[in-house]
């Protein structure tokens, strides 16, 4: 892994391939892209490894998750679909040489800090996805692509969160 | 007639290995634009980094502009297309809970993958939150479920809310984008 | 690597414009020949059939209101709205048949019953308007055709069992209609609608 990592292409580009992906998406199984959806299977998924299917399909919040018993992620096209992404980040990381063992973060930031942001983040990150019924890749882009207005609704807020709170999450990213 | 599953050319296993390649192609194109990595993605919210801004919205025209002219072009169904349902609060709340720890992660569910794939210990850091955050929804979920399927809208475009045709919806929507684009530019050059 | 942009942009732009020209005629576009409802209706007939064969498996749920179902109401059916039917325990294999006198009503306990896993519902399409037409109080028109004799013997000994009263020599429109008698109804095309928008909820999410 000593050679030197190939850049990143243009983002113009990048992004077309990713809507010709969503369109494919559209043309094949009738439904966009989506990722947050894929951990609320595995939870709950493991929700009913715990308590039980029958008790965890009794819970309105896991129910919808569950319809074929503790196996259902097996069955779930959004968790095939998040194991094909981390395939292809892979190969493409990999053949660009930016596979690399690392902690990704701010440089004023140690790692401990960081990771503490990534799983703090993430988790309010799961709950938001979850009140809003997706997350950037389900609502944003392909929901966004099909005019919902859900979709809209989550980018303007999204994005405007972000802007708003930027100068206070300074201290992470400088 | 596409959508394949929905006109009955493609099962269930079909899907399945479809999702896995068109997931493959998702990821390997985030990853070759530079969205698996969380410094770069956080720049964006310090105007440092257009990045997200253009991947995203390049992608939202790409597959706008084409879903419809396929659709007319009678290659695809489109109202057989799967139209996420609006909650207006719930959506609007969710989003800038999303969009803050967005920031503060540096990373969104999809691109954590990506990351965590590229071996990147806060790209797992994310996935690993995610489970809990979804864990702990469930948890309290019947205290917020009347918050949570409040304001229900439907499966409702902003083109039906405007009454105007799809069409329309659609000029407006890459017009807006392709400023944004102008907009990216203009900003990149006076940076540099 | 800008002029690929720009060209890339002039491409976005011609097909976004010649979007906005070609769709600048009507608002309305629905697609004919909608995809095949996914929700089944029994009919009062075969409901009462069932019933009559004592199915332990079968669970009659009426969605109206208190005051209704005091009135009349299917016979060994149980009151119930869509909230109360989230939680309703049901048994996997139950068959459950629900009717209500509005399109919404059926549609909500539809998705809640959806939202739990519980598939196995049907629907009784004119709710009891059917019931009490064609097996609780069966109606027969004097001067009958053959066909119209035959489907009011069969109705009227499931009237007998539920304690109706079946009436021969009626006047003609006295006798209930429906859409077992043909008779085009524009609410059976709100239903299909209603239909269409339960079956889109099934589980897709993002």
């Amino acid at each position: 892994m000593n050679r030197t990592p190939r850049p990143y292409i243009d983002p113009y580009l990048a992004g077309i391939g990713i809507g010709v992906v969503l369109l494919a998406a559209y043309v094949v199984v009738g439904q966009g892209l989506g990722a947050s959806g894929a951990f609320a299977s595995v939870v709950a998924s493991g929700t009913a490894v715990v308590q039980g299917a029958t008790r965890a399909a009794a819970s309105p919040a896991v129910a919808p998750y569950l319809p074929h018993g503790i196996a259902s992620p097996l069955q779930d096209w959004l968790v095939f679909e998040l194991a094909g992404v981390m395939l292809g980040g892979f190969t493409s990381a990999w053949l660009a040489g930016r596979l690399r063992r690392d902690v990704e973060r701010g440089s004023g930031v140690g790692v401990r800090q960081r990771m503490s942001a990534a799983v703090g983040g993430g988790a309010l990150m799961g709950v938001g996805a979850k009140f809003a019924r997706g997350c950037t890749s389900g609502q944003a882009l392909s929901g966004g692509a099909l005019l919902s207005v859900g979709s809209w609704i989550f980018i303007a807020s999204c994005f405007a969160a972000g802007y708003v709170l930027a100068p206070a999450a300074r201290r992470l990213w400088r | 007639m596409t959508p394949l599953t929905e006109t009955g050319s493609l099962g269930s296993s079909g899907a399945l290995v479809a999702a896995i390649l068109i997931g493959f192609a998702f990821g390997w194109f985030l990853e070759r634009g530079g969205l698996g990595s969380a410094p770069k993605l956080a720049g964006q919210f310090y105007v440092t980094d257009l990045t997200v801004f253009k991947v995203m919205f390049s992608a939202l025209v790409t597959a706008m502009l084409g879903a419809f002219w396929l659709d007319r072009l009678g290659v695809l169904r489109l109202d057989l297309v799967y139209l996420p349902e609006t909650f207006v609060v719930p959506q609007a709340l969710g989003g800038v809970l999303f969009g803050a720890d967005f920031l503060v992660a540096g990373l969104c569910p999809g691109t954590s993958c990506v990351a965590a794939a590229a071996g990147r210990r806060d790209g797992l850091g994310v996935m690993i939150g995610m489970l809990i955050g979804v864990w702990l929804f469930n948890l309290t979920f019947d205290r917020i479920a009347s918050m949570y399927s409040a304001t229900p809208l439907g499966a409702v475009r902003l083109t039906d809310l405007a009454g105007v045709t799809p069409g329309v919806g659609v000029a407006v929507v890459t017009a807006l984008a392709l400023a944004g684009f102008a907009v990216a530019n203009r900003i990149e050059r006076r940076r540099a | 690597m800008n002029r690929l942009h720009v060209a890339l942009a002039i491409v976005a732009a011609f097909a976004a414009a010649a979007a906005g020209v070609i769709d600048r005629g009507s608002v309305d576009r629905s697609h004919p020949g909608a995809r095949a409802a996914a929700i089944e209706f029994i009919s009062a007939p075969d409901l009462a059939q069932r019933i009559m064969s004592g199915d332990r498996d079968l669970r009659v749920f009426d969605l109206r209101t208190p005051d209704a179902f005091a009135q009349f109401h299917v016979p060994g059916a149980h009151r119930a709205t869509a909230a109360s039917l989230a939680g309703e325990p049901l048994a996997p294999q139950t068959q459950v048949v629900v009717y209500a006198d509005a399109r919404q009503t059926i549609v909500e306990a539809l998705q809640a019953l959806e939202k739990r896993n519980h598939r196995d519902v049907l629907v009784l399409r004119e709710g009891l308007y059917e019931w009490l037409s064609r097996v609780q109080e069966p109606r027969l028109a004097s001067s009958p055709t053959p066909e119209e004799r035959a489907e009011f013997e069969r109705a009227a000994e499931m009237s007998r069992f539920f304690g109706g009263v079946p009436r021969a020599g009626v006047p003609r429109d006295e006798v209930p209609q429906g859409y077992w008698t043909g008779l085009p109804r524009s609410e059976a095309l709100l239903m299909d609608a209603a239909v269409k928008s339960v079956a889109a909820i099934r589980r897709r999410g993002c």
